[in-house]
């Protein structure tokens, strides 16, 4: 677990801490080694085998990936009831509950976890833990009691599902949910507080505040507090819509009878499709959150996205690619279940293309950190061919071109098995194509222009370039609704007939959005590199290097492994107590927009 | 059978992003080594020190090696040399080792043409003898080295103590003046703000303060710089140090406030 490097820094602390003991001792003064011990041994203990920076590492990051799914699902639980109740279809209802069974055992495993976190924090770094509750206590107190009610309320929504299915009790159970989510998302604002504070504590705060120097208020609405909770926010989504979409892809491989594969291929689209299209909004919540952490710290920002960590985000643009190429290849083989679906399979490879060349953009590294040797070897500042890639303005141009890419996949998707009937079907495809086209063109136009600007005039196409996108994703969703409107259908889809690679590609979005939180997680957290608290309460424990990129990508996969093979035993557990009944015929009878149309805000055709 | 290739995807694609981020270069974030320097410490154990400071804890690479944030100091710029060459030509009346030391622990006072003003005090971060370490390792880049034991001994002018924030202790800036002149000097307001014909550009003028800002908003900013920043300064509200609270005491900073708030 310990590479070289660092243990040989643990051993290196460990011995000057031994030899100045012993030193002062010689020098007539065992007191003061003694108190130095004492004082040592006050801050920090230590854990075995793995040491306490691994453990506390694991146990938070294991509890953040369980609390995320169970804040996440409720979410799209709560509006796929809704959809349920107001369309009157019994099949969103049923893949509701669903949704929630998934997370009610999951739900103490993140108390489990959490718990562990807690001791681990209070034992092994009691000085810091002493500071935090100093500042904090009211809001862990008023944590405890939302948990509590959070806990009853999941209990009483699961439970009550049947007993409440009719009349008015539906709309009262329907509230139960959207509180379920109100607790919850409070609960996970009070958590990021204590988070957030020590990325950016407000001025004025020392490393021994004594009970009420600091207002409590002032350290939780810290600058990076709000950006963070959204972030979260947006995040959980796309977690819990991947989770429940590889669930639904294991019980599709294990499925026994076509009913039941037809169940699990629409829920694992809905799953999909919940994941990206939260995924696609991400970008700018984390946008903000950036520019917070430099407006708080410019320092802070530089060394998250310039400094020791700059490789980090090559690794990111890589995952990331990695999702849009799954996510697209899913939909795309969806597209062979669908009559009409094989008009648009031509246009797929291309798709492929701009998806490929967007990664290798993205993914490619500009302002490296170099030595004397290396920038001799480059010949300058940047690598001659990568430097010109590198920059901000080709890598703005390639996300948001994959974002319209994969936009577009959905937009097959939705369309395959429709004929339009609306008498100007054919001017509203025109309009669309020419809507896309004139993004695309928006955001190539600035990322050129972008070479031949000063770097703040830079920084502000990036707005051009998403403001287009995101207005093309509205208008051409609000055109295609329009024109589906009575549309023909071309043939009913044909849920369940997919081929088993399609669902792998499900496991494959699970594992790279789970490992891409394990990483933003490890950045989040290491840009305060020795500080716990930053700038105000330093990290003097011999774990306070914050470790290179390929000893936490070992931590990282640790913690993933550990939550992917704890949730996937509490769903066999889950599976054995409560058998989810199986769908009749109807799901191979829906739509291919069906279960989003609602999401998508969609026409009820 | 199923579950078992599932379970080897999930294994192999762990094992993949593993094997990505271990094979790139791998970049530790060290924690800075504490000094222990007496006054016989030769220039070579200061300049090995500040060696390993700028490469690695102090992070000064993030910016300096880049060229394109700030300076890179290891690097010749237009003829003049490395910075251990260039420094003593910097400001006029600065020697090469005043001029470094200001520019670490007050780094608004000079701030290189075509730059901006990014610069954190380093005293928040790091000790007197890691500064002057640095001082001395920059000097040796392309200049000789002047720094010596005696300088490890002498105080910062702007009260800094090493190790964490500056100096707290309200009332040590001025020799306890209340004079708000004194105080604005003693503080380097001008630093950054305009105050008549002197100062800099990089904040809010004071001049006029008083007609934008009521005394209570003064007392607030000056408390906690990062409360309502002036638009179009935002990028700059970092650079304010906000430990005058610690530094002024009652009387200084109610003399200044009320001087800067009748500035309309």
């Amino acid at each position: 677990m310990i590479d070289p490097r660092t243990r040989r820094t643990l051993l290196l602390a460990a011995g000057s801490a031994a030899a100045l003991l012993l030193l002062a001792a010689i020098l007539g003064d065992p007191l003061a080694a003694q108190q130095a011990a004492e004082q040592a041994s006050r801050d920090y203990r230590n854990f075995p085998v793995v040491g306490s920076r691994e453990a506390v590492w694991v146990a938070a990051e294991v509890h953040l990936m369980f609390a995320a799914f169970v804040l996440g699902v409720p979410m799209f639980a709560v509006v796929v009831e809704a959809i349920g109740i107001f369309t009157k279809d019994e099949r969103y209802d049923r893949l509701a509950k669903e949704f929630v069974r998934l997370l009610l055992i999951a739900y103490s495993a993140t108390a489990i976890w959490g718990a562990v976190l807690l001791f681990l924090l209070t034992t092994l770094y009691p000085r810091f833990w002493s500071h935090l509750a100093t500042i904090f206590e009211v809001s862990m107190w008023i944590y405890v009691g939302l948990f509590f009610v959070e806990s009853f309320t999941l209990y009483l929504y699961y439970y009550g599902w049947d007993r409440w299915k009719k009349g008015n009790a539906k709309y009262g159970h329907l509230v139960l949910g959207i509180l379920l989510n109100v607790w919850g998302t409070a609960v996970m604002f009070i958590a990021d507080s204590w988070l957030s504070y020590m990325m950016s504590p407000p001025a004025g705060v020392t490393a021994d505040p004594s009970p009420g120097m600091v207002q409590l208020w002032s350290a939780i609405a810290n600058a990076t507090w709000m950006p963070i909770n959204i972030h979260r926010i947006i995040a959980n989504v796309v977690f819990g819509g991947s989770v429940a979409g590889a669930y639904a892809a294991l019980r599709f491989l294990n499925a026994k009878t076509d009913e039941e594969r037809a169940h699990y291929d629409w829920m694992g689209y809905i799953g999909n499709f919940i994941a990206i299209s939260a995924l696609l909004i991400l970008p700018f919540a984390g946008y903000w959150l950036g520019r917070e952490i430099y407006a708080y710290n410019q320092s802070m920002g530089i060394t998250m996205m310039g400094g020791f960590m700059s490789w980090l985000w090559i690794i990111q643009a890589f995952l990331i690619g990695v999702l849009f190429l799954a996510a697209n290849y899913y939909l795309w083989i969806g597209l062979g279940r669908i009559p009409g679906g094989e008009r648009f399979v031509p246009y797929t490879k291309w798709m492929l293309l701009v998806l490929v060349l967007g990664v290798i953009v993205w993914a490619t590294p500009h302002t490296m950190i170099a030595n004397r040797d290396e920038l001799a070897q480059m010949g300058g500042m940047h690598h001659p061919f990568l430097g010109v890639l590198g920059v901000m303005s080709a890598k703005n141009t390639a996300v948001n071109l994959m974002i319209l890419t994969t936009f577009l996949s959905f937009l097959m998707y939705r369309r395959a098995n429709k004929s339009p009937v609306v008498p100007w079907a054919k001017t509203g495809t025109l309009v669309q194509g020419t809507i896309m086209a004139v993004a695309a063109a928006i955001v190539i136009f600035y990322g050129v222009y972008g070479y031949f600007v000063s770097a703040i005039v830079r920084i502000g196409f990036s707005v051009y370039q998403v403001g287009a996108v995101l207005v093309t994703i509205i208008a051409v969703t609000v055109i295609d609704v329009m024109m589906a409107k009575g549309a023909q259908s071309r043939g009913e889809i044909r849920w369940g007939q997919m081929p088993p690679r399609s669902q792998y590609a499900l496991f494959v979005l699970v594992v790279t959005f789970t490992w891409l939180m394990g990483l933003m997680g490890f950045a989040r957290s290491g840009i305060r590199q020795h500080w716990h608290v930053w700038e105000v309460m330093r990290d003097t424990s011999p774990g306070a290097a914050t470790p290179a990129l390929g000893h936490a990508a070992t931590v990282i996969s640790t913690c993933v492994l550990i939550f992917l093979g704890l949730i996937a035993f509490i769903f066999w557990v889950g599976g054995l107590v409560e058998k989810p009944a199986p769908v009749p015929h109807a799901a191979p009878k829906l739509a291919p927009d069906a279960g989003t149309r609602g999401l998508a805000a969609a026409s009820g055709d | 059978m199923t579950n078992l290739k599932v379970v080897a995807l999930v294994i192999g694609l762990l094992a993949f992003y593993t094997l990505i981020a271990n094979a790139i270069p791998q970049v530790q974030s060290e924690v800075p080594q504490e000094l222990s320097f007496t006054g016989s410490v030769s220039a070579e154990e200061l300049v090995a020190a500040g060696d390993q400071l700028y490469q690695g804890a102090g992070g000064c690479t993030a910016c300096h090696g880049l060229g394109t944030r700030a300076p890179n100091l290891l690097a010749d710029e237009a003829g003049t040399g490395l910075i251990g060459a260039r420094c003593a030509n910097r400001v006029a009346g600065e020697d090469c080792k005043k001029y470094l030391h200001e520019s670490m622990i007050n780094p608004a006072a000079f701030v290189v043409a075509g730059y901006q003003p990014i610069m954190p005090d380093l005293r928040r971060t790091l000790s007197d003898q890691q500064i002057w370490a640095l001082v001395a390792y920059l000097q040796s880049q392309g200049g000789e080295v002047t720094v010596t034991g005696a300088d490890l001994a002498t105080a910062p002018p702007a009260g800094g103590s090493g190790g964490a924030a500056p100096a707290a202790g309200g009332g040590a800036l001025a020799g306890g003046s209340t004079d708000p002149n004194e105080l604005i000097a003693a503080a380097g307001c001008t630093a950054c703000h305009k105050l008549g014909d002197q100062g800099n550009a990089i904040g809010p003028p004071l001049d006029g303060l008083g007609a934008r800002r009521n005394a209570e908003s003064i007392r607030r900013k000056i408390l906690n710089p990062r409360s309502d920043t002036t638009r179009g300064f935002e990028a700059m509200a970092m650079i304010m140090p906000p430990t005058f609270g610690q530094q002024f005491n009652a009387a200084q900073l109610e003399a200044l406030v009320q001087f800067l708030a009748s500035r309309r």
